[in-house]
């Protein structure tokens, strides 16, 4: 990295949780030996493969399928996503196509890496996409998510780098009955910032976005979502779970705004964290902003520790202390897990946050 | 099998066991009655190994060992099983994922190697027959939703499974209809009612011991014994009330 970002700061609300210091310090450092190679990434499931390592697509660990590796002119407002610029993937589906799932394959090795994005999904098409992020240093990626009507895409995102950086803008138009349902894993030893920007802008319309931030160390790991309900009788879900040890932070901010028009917008919003030593830190800020009368919007907000009663419960049974604790943490984060629809992704991901927890307890 | 002497425990700085001795030999069948607040719950939980209770004084042999020194989950490893009076709903956890985990455990911490998914499931099937429960319930989260008489089931399915040397039953009787009395006290006897084993039913009212017969029936007033006695005890105990009794 040379010269100087432009970054928010924490002065700026939906920033104030941020850790710009780490990201700047991932930006500036030196490349090292990728310590993961591709293959290692790729969960055993048919379908495309992409590899991006340090952002530059690698074709001898590829075979893209229909998604095309260009330059993708969209821009982006956001202060981190414009930087996201050139060379990306795109992934566009005609009318009624599917496709099987995708594999994104992310490594770094130091300084910075920004790759942009493209999903378009013609009236009734389907995809899912899996993204991995490995390695070290700054990935930082813009993701445009079109769906129109009737079309639904799962994606499954895994931040496991060992460190360094991972941030993510997501900025995606969900079109009348389409649905999008986003689930985020921050499961490695990486700070990050995932920031989602949906907008359901048809009628009936579906739209999720949530995941498990897991935090240890001195680590901090936030989420920012938004979604904007601007036509009547759509739905979305938020459903985050935040899991801090040591003097970690994890921090989940998540807004829905029902416009005037859009009467009989379903929304659910759950945010929960748990603290492993009270020590950590859990930051929630749920936002609710309402302008409809006729709105079912459910949200809650806590933070605990684990219940003693249930510990001893377990380990009355046998459990030692570290695996009743583990066993429990699994449990609280699974709610957010289980919205993977497809078996091997939703075990793959259950895995990691389970090996992240043997580590840390 | 069972010896305590002596035993002086407290919560929060208060004391509730108050110099308790009891021994229980290799296939008798002990109850505890005891008006609420004797120390009753007090006693389970300290013998389970429960954090947040303190032992001040005495001993508690198991099995040749210092029970005291051993942690919750190497009590369990040792043979102990401690049946709750309020069984713990712990949402995420399905009911087999958690007993095999618990049982495997067990077996590793004896040397004994672990049982596959498919022994597992048999051994769980085979158990929750014998008590009455659905089998769909093992694929349940534990406890969550379950009815009180569930959650007792529930707990006897987990000692078929664990196969325990030695059980202690906090008030495993209370909030049970007569079927699942029936079928909870037939659970006692089937799986504890063996000649190396051994019970301790804590219980407040005699019902129970209808179903599972006592060798000895303790009373337990202000964290002490005051009265040892044949099951004829229990009967007096019902008809005349602790106050009596123990006057």
């Amino acid at each position: 990295m040379t010269g100087t970002l432009d970054l928010p700061t924490k002065r700026q609300e939906a920033w104030k949780w941020s850790d710009m210091a780490a990201l700047e310090a991932a930006a500036r450092s030196d490349h090292t030996a990728p310590d993961v190679v591709p293959s290692a990434l790729f969960l055993d499931i048919e379908g495309p493969r992409l590899a991006f390592i340090d952002g530059v697509f690698d074709p001898t660990h590829s075979r893209p399928g229909p998604v095309q590796v260009t330059a993708i002119g969209e821009a982006s407002e956001h202060p981190l996503g414009r930087l996201a610029a050139g060379e990306g993937w795109r992934l566009s589906l005609d009318k009624g196509a599917a496709t099987e799932t995708i594999q994104i394959v992310h490594i770094g090795t130091g300084a910075d890496n920004h790759v942009p994005a493209r999903i378009e999904l013609g009236e009734d098409a389907t995809a899912s996409v899996v993204e991995s992020y490995a390695g070290t240093g700054w990935a930082n990626r813009l993701t445009q998510i079109s769906l129109a009507r009737g079309a639904r895409l799962m994606r499954s995102v895994r931040l496991m780098q060992s460190a360094g950086f991972v941030s993510i803008r997501d900025e995606a138009n969900v079109a009348e009955a389409a649905s999008l349902v986003s689930v985020f894993l921050g499961a490695g030893g990486m700070g990050s910032r995932i920031d989602g920007a949906i907008r359901a802008s048809g009628t009936g319309a579906y739209a999720e976005m949530g995941g498990a931030l897991l935090t240890r160390g001195e680590q901090r790991q936030e989420a920012a979502v938004v979604v904007d309900h601007a036509e009547p009788e759509g739905s979305s879900r938020q459903i985050w779970r935040a899991v801090a040890a040591d003097t970690s932070v994890a921090s989940l901010a998540a807004r829905v705004e029902v416009k005037r028009h859009a009467q009989k917008t379903d929304g659910e919003q759950s945010l929960r964290g748990l603290l492993l030593d009270r020590t950590a830190q859990v930051n929630l800020k749920p936002e609710l902003e309402i302008f409809a009368d006729d709105v079912k919007c459910a949200h809650g907000a806590t933070v605990g520790e684990l219940d003693k009663r249930a510990l001893f419960y377990l380990e009355s049974r046998g459990l030692s202390k570290g695996r009743a604790r583990a066993l429990l943490t699994r449990a609280f984060v699974g709610d957010a897990m289980d919205r993977i629809g497809e078996e091997a992704v939703r075990e793959a991901f259950a895995e990691d946050a389970g090996r992240w927890l043997e580590a840390a307890l | 099998m069972l010896k305590i002497e002596n035993l002086h425990a407290a919560i929060d700085g208060k004391e509730i066991l108050k110099g308790l001795n009891l021994e229980v030999a290799a296939g008798q069948v002990h109850a505890i009655m005891g008006p609420n607040g004797a120390g009753k719950s007090t006693l389970g939980y300290v013998l389970g190994g429960r954090p947040e209770y303190e032992v001040t004084d005495g001993s508690v042999t198991f099995a040749g060992e210092a029970l005291l020194d051993m942690e919750a989950h190497e009590r369990a490893a040792a043979g102990l099983f401690l049946g709750f009076q309020y069984p713990v709903e712990i949402p995420g956890i399905s009911n087999v994922q958690f007993l095999r985990e618990a049982l495997n455990a067990q077996r590793a911490s004896r040397g004994e190697g672990p049982l596959s998914g498919a022994e597992f499931l048999k051994l769980a099937r085979a158990q929750a027959d014998a008590l009455g429960m659905d089998q769909e319930m093992l694929k349940r989260p534990v406890n969550v939703g379950f009815s009180g008489g569930e959650k007792k089931r529930n707990e006897m399915v987990q000692m078929g499974i664990l196969d325990p040397k030695f059980a202690i039953l906090d008030e495993t009787d209370s909030g049970l209809d007569i079927d699942a009395l029936k079928a909870v006290g037939e659970g006692i006897n089937r799986i504890m009612r063996k000649p190396d084993k051994g019970v301790l039913l804590i219980t407040h009212y005699q019902r129970l011991l209808d179903y599972v017969e006592p060798d000895v029936v303790h009373v337990l007033v202000d964290g002490r014994i005051v009265r040892s006695g044949g099951p004829e005890l229990a009967v007096e105990l019902e008809r005349e009330g602790y106050a009596e009794v123990t006057a």
